[in-house]
């Protein structure tokens, strides 16, 4: 009956799940939000996620809520390859006929798909960035990575990406060891831009910067999503980020999903218990 | 789907035996009722307002057809495009937020979170996202922005810097812009003076010249007799009695005259 279309996903998540350690017979029942946590009490094993399922279509950005350790990292560290998975599927799929299944590539392969496919922003530079090297040798990695050799259009692509996130031009040569908070997210922005990736997931991009500083970067980031019309994947714990950033969300508790809801329900209309909690500290 | 009653052909927004109740896990799992079963319909070019003593639903109502607060059951059937009707409560959430944007507006007493971005562009957005190409979205934005008589230096400036009355005309300036299908209104003029109030209601009074559907909370009879077709009233989550304003606005408690 409906004639409501919605966009069609460029990344899709299906029950993806990661545990550490051998879980006992019953551990996935001995863990989750039910039991108050991710640990198996007979072998110790960790359930980081289990059963974690959403679609992100361009031009989206979905979040994910939770407190530190409830595996919104986690998540996002199994979708960019930085950590194998235990079960499930990440699809990606950037035109009609081309479709990947993530989980199943080769290591080299993900690193390909690392360089021009999906993007990430962590939220310490250091893990996205090399901070002994320059903000333009940074920014020259992904590109040569992709086959750039020409020095010189290496040199105006990484000042147009610069130019773009707002670092001066004069930093360009600088290591970015000697940059602010705020301005070392923002040169990983360029690095994570240069290859025109459809895919980009943010992990706290903005946790520890001042909050002058963070209303900033928040807003570059909202304007790139924009602009380039990216499949965006925002964790974070802060509301505030969240409801900038995406209209839909996911909550995780003990590895788990809560509740998917659209933004602005989630915090009007919390339903889940954990949920609830997590929305009136956040308004006190 | 059947639609019995008046202008049948034209209903646009059909809400039947809509309930919301709150479980506040926090407070010993408390229930709140807020809606008890409300039935109603609005038609195309239609202004119906929606009154009731403080805490009667009102609000909750509105929230409940946008989904900003999850119905806990009934149906709200909303005419498309193709004249089919949808119930938006099954819709997915990427469905909703897709229609949304082009279909329903939604201008609520505070201005949502839209901080640090211009005036202009939030009202030059909404165009966009219902279609409008971005020159007659601009056009569009500084003809409403100069009706609700926004000074225009204020145009470039971030909306979270504006004052109360300045948020709630950029709101409903975004909010009417290529106006939507179904117009939702809470309180839209709550925090205007006299003089800016008016220009707002005025252009509030256009949209039923251009077809939209018009469902609306004003805490002031005047603001009702004016704009209103129907006056729905609210009393603990239901439907207590409607009808047009004569009929309706003389029984009314609890509101402004
Ligand atoms: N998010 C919420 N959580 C819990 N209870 C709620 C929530 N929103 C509304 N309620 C309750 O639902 C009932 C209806 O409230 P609602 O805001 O819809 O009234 P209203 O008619 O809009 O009142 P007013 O004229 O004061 O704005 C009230 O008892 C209110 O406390
Ligand atoms: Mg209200």
């Amino acid at each position: 009956m409906t004639s409501v279309v919605s966009p069609e996903w460029v990344l899709k998540v299906n029950q993806l799940g990661k545990i550490f350690g051998g879980l006992s017979e019953n551990g996935l029942a001995l863990t989750g939000p039910e039991t108050g946590s991710s640990k198996d009490p007979v072998t110790g094993a960790i359930v980081a996620a289990w059963n974690v399922s959403f679609e992100v279509a361009a031009g989206e950005a979905l979040g994910v809520v939770g407190e530190s350790g409830s595996g919104k990292s986690t998540v996002m560290r199994c979708i960019a390859g930085d950590q194998s998975s235990s079960a499930g599927s990440v699809q990606i799929r950037t035109s009609p006929n081309e479709q990947i299944d993530v989980l199943s590539l080769t290591p080299s392969e993900r690193r390909q798909l690392r360089i021009d496919k999906i993007a990430v922003v962590y939220q310490d530079p250091a893990e996205g960035l090399d901070l002994n090297v320059t903000a333009g040798g940074n920014i020259a990695s992904p590109l040569t990575a992709a086959g750039w050799r020409n020095f010189s259009s290496i040199r105006s692509r990484a000042s147009e990406l610069l130019l773009r996130t707002e670092v001066p031009l004069n930093r360009m040569d600088d290591v970015v060891k000697s940059f602010s908070g705020g301005m070392k997210q923002r040169v990983q922005l360029a690095k994570a831009l240069a290859n025109r990736p459809p895919i980009v997931l943010l992990d706290e991009p903005t946790t520890g910067l001042d909050a002058s500083v963070a209303a900033g970067v928040l807003d570059l980031i909202r304007g790139l999503l924009e602009e380039f019309g990216l499949a965006a994947v925002v964790v974070s714990h802060d509301f505030s980020v969240i409801e900038m950033l995406t209209n839909r969300c996911i909550v995780m508790n003990h590895g788990r999903v809560v509740e998917t809801a659209l933004t602005d329900q989630l915090l009007e209309d919390p339903h889940h218990p954990y949920s609830q909690k997590l929305v009136s500290a956040a308004r006190a | 789907m059947s639609h019995s009653i008046n202008n049948a052909e034209h209903v646009v927004l059909d809400v039947r035996n809509l309930r919301k109740h709150f479980v506040l896990h926090t407070i010993d799992s408390r229930i709140v009722e807020a809606l008890n079963g409300v039935s109603l319909k609005v038609s195309a070019g239609e202004h119906v307002a929606l009154a009731g003593t403080s805490g009667a639903g009102k609000s909750s109502l509105l929230k409940s057809i946008y989904r900003t607060y999850k119905p806990s059951s009934g149906e709200v059937f909303l005419k498309l495009d193709d004249d089919s009707f949808v119930d938006l409560i099954s819709l997915t959430d990427s469905e909703l937020a897709t229609l949304r944007g082009t279909q329903i507006g939604y201008v609520s007493q505070f201005l949502r979170a839209q901080p640090r971005r211009s005036t202009f562009e939030i009202v030059t957005k909404a165009g966009i996202q219902r279609g409008m190409d971005s020159d007659t979205a601009k056009q569009a934005a500084a003809y409403s922005l100069q009706r609700l008589n926004l000074d225009e230096a204020l145009w470039d400036v971030s909306a979270s810097m504006l004052s109360g009355g300045e948020k709630q005309r950029v709101n409903l300036a975004a909010g009417t812009i290529s106006p939507p299908r179904l117009l939702l209104l809470d309180e839209p003029v709550s925090a205007l003076d006299p003089v800016n109030r008016e220009s707002a209601l005025e252009l509030i009074g256009t949209l039923t010249d251009q077809g939209v559907a018009v469902l609306a909370v004003f805490h002031d009879i005047d603001a009702m007799e004016r704009l209103a077709s129907r006056v729905i009233v609210l009393r603990n989550g239901v439907v207590d009695y409607e009808g047009s304003p004569q009929e309706t606005l003389a029984r009314l408690e609890g509101v402004a005259r």
